[in-house]
């Protein structure tokens, strides 16, 4: 009986271990290409393709110099990318607010095929839906716009938003809104009063997650946007060309694009797991 | 029939005045839900609406005034060999990526789960990959697998692989399919271990008692009980890995040789390369039915696991 104990104990010691080997290995595959990129950012053009790699060197901020100087657009396309994902959020966040708490309490007798209907909609191909889209946008000119590209964006963050604003309005009890409008609140008034404040973590996370998927993308930008409307990943695939790519400044645009991301989410991480998936854990 | 008609008769007249009093206090919610409705069918049913449109007419002549072109690209899209190898490509690529990333992000869930300290700073650090843009993680590919100067193609050369991986048709693809477990793995662990920690603590505490084999908690109570978000992170996971071209239109662009042209990227080159906007509305739309089923295929399975 002690016998068993004791093989018992060195067992689940062993398998832990092994457990340790297998989340630092994972670890490691993880965060090894986003620290490679850092540091070949910092990296002068020769020590960026010294073989065998170097992994201590004198940082250089030259890339990032090139970036933000007077000949590259980069300040601009920056500046296109925070219009079209901000603009894009607060419209998905606002609509979707309302109609998420809409469906999460009203009763609408086709609340199923509304539910499948969004999220149809968050999930069809991106190259499917780039293409009517494009078709219709070059119609009424709005290749190359800003207004395009909000709309485009707006086409996978607003399902979105629905749907994640109303997982979180169903997590919360009625039983508060109906006591507000026991004492003379309307309806939407109890909504806003009440349960939106509620809801506020829920709708910074969602919003965090609409800003990083238009932030993120790319497909649409390269095919919507005109020289003067491009965004940061178009900027950064531009570095990729016939004749080569100019890896210094990748890394470096790369970096800038995923920093806001890496930090905005690691804000709101709390609530970022039911966001990503979809609100169904639970 | 007698029970069945009885039934009616009893719950018609109560059924009526509750119908009437749930309308009048859906107002409100209904003119909330109105912008939301209008928008998401202005930008999916037009859109779709085009494209069957699309489908059959001629864009190629000229572009600005498509003729009537009967069911001309529809013939040549499924008469084409390269529509089928791409989907099968896709199927190759979308299956062998969810399977490789549902076993090791469930894997890794568990594991996670079964450390005595530190889970949140070892799930902050995992999940750094989902905030990477798909077209960065794509160039991170390529940079770190140039056989000149990447740092995993220095690696494997010390192990004795020389080759250039992504311009390589045995390659290629398994290289994009490590790509996206880079990034989306991270997703199943987090969506797995939100399940794991949510998990009713009694029926583990039972087996314990029991004397259960670790192996057998997993199969016949832990994996039971998870099953759920397991659905769910299958479920996000298979439209998403049929959504995004980001990453092979930074990395390859369908080569080499093809060996990388999912359906999506070749709906890309048709579209945006050859312009031939009806072909491309055609194969759009044979996308948008397969995901729409494979939504179907969940929803039945969700639905059901309510019912039990």
């Amino acid at each position: 009986m002690n016998n068993t104990a004791v093989a018992t104990k060195r067992h689940a010691s062993l398998s832990l271990i092994l457990v340790y080997i297998f989340v630092v290995l994972a670890l490691i595959w993880a965060v090894v290409p986003l620290i490679w990129m850092i540091l070949s950012s910092l990296k002068t053009q020769a020590g960026m393709f010294s073989m065998p790699p170097k992994f201590f060197f004198k940082p250089t901020f030259q890339t990032y110099h090139i970036m933000f100087s007077s000949t590259g657009h980069f300040g601009h396309y920056l500046l296109n990318s925070v219009l079209a994902s901000v603009g894009s959020t607060l419209i998905s966040l606002v609509l979707g607010t309302l109609g998420g708490w809409a469906i999460a309490r009203g009763n609408f007798k086709r609340e199923k095929d509304i539910s499948f209907w969004v999220i149809s909609t968050r999930m069809a191909p991106i190259p499917a839906v780039m293409l009517p889209l494009y078709l219709l946008f070059s119609k009424l000119g709005l290749i190359g716009t800003m207004v395009g590209l909000i709309f485009a964006y707006t086409t996978f963050n607003l399902p979105f938003a629905l749907w994640i604003m109303m997982t979180f309005f169903k997590d919360i009890p009625p039983a508060l809104e109906e006591a507000a409008m026991v004492d003379g609140c309307t309806k939407f008034r109890a909504f806003y009063r009440v349960t939106l404040p509620m809801a506020a973590p829920g709708l910074v996370a969602t919003g965090i997650l609409c800003l990083m998927f238009a932030w993120n993308d790319y497909a649409f930008a390269s095919v919507f946007t005109s020289t003067a409307s491009q965004t940061v990943p178009v900027a950064a695939s531009l570095l990729v060309s016939q004749q080569g790519i100019q890896w210094g400044q990748a890394m470096s645009t790369g970096t800038v694009i995923m920093a806001p991301m890496v930090i905005a989410g690691l804000f709101v991480r709390k609530y970022l797991v039911r966001g990503l998936s979809m609100g169904a854990v639970k | 029939m007698a029970t069945k008609l009885s039934e009616t008769e009893t719950i018609t007249p109560v059924a009526q005045p509750k119908k009437a009093r749930q309308k009048s206090a859906n107002i409100t919610e209904r003119w909330m839900l109105m912008p939301s409705v209008i928008l998401l069918a202005i930008i999916s049913f037009i859109p779709l609406f085009y494209m069957i449109y699309s489908s059959f007419m001629n864009y190629m002549i000229n572009p600005d005034q498509p003729t009537f072109y009967h069911f001309h690209n529809w013939a040549v899209t499924f008469h084409d060999s390269a529509f089928w190898l791409s989907w099968g490509r896709t199927a190759t690529y979308a299956i062998s990526g969810l399977v490789l990333e549902f076993l090791l992000g469930t894997a890794l869930a568990l594991a996670i789960y079964r450390l005595p300290w530190g889970q949140n700073i070892v799930t902050t650090i995992w999940m750094l990959p989902l905030f990477v843009a798909p077209i960065v993680t794509g160039l991170l590919g390529r940079f770190l697998v140039n056989s000149t100067y990447g740092l995993y193609a220095w690696v494997l050369q010390l192990l004795g692989v020389h080759t250039e991986i992504l311009g390589n048709t045995l390659t290629a693809m398994p290289a994009l399919i490590l790509m996206d477990m880079w990034e989306w793995t991270p997703l199943i662990t987090i969506i797995v271990l939100a399940g794991l920690q949510a998990m009713p603590e009694e029926p583990l505490e039972a087996a314990d008692v029991d004397g259960a084999h670790y192996w057998d908690k997993l199969r016949y109570v832990i994996l039971p009980l998870i099953a759920r978000p397991l659905l769910v992170a299958v479920l996000v996971r298979s439209m998403d890995i049929l959504r995004y071209v980001d990453t092979i239109m930074i990395t390859t662009e369908g080569g080499p040789a093809d060996a990388t042209k999912t359906i999506g990227y070749y709906l890309v080159q048709i579209a945006f390369q050859f312009q031939d906007f009806g072909r491309a509305a055609a194969v759009g739309l044979t996308m948008l039915v397969i995901t729409i089923l494979i939504g179907q295929l969940f929803v039945r399975a969700f639905t059901r696991g309510e019912q039990q």
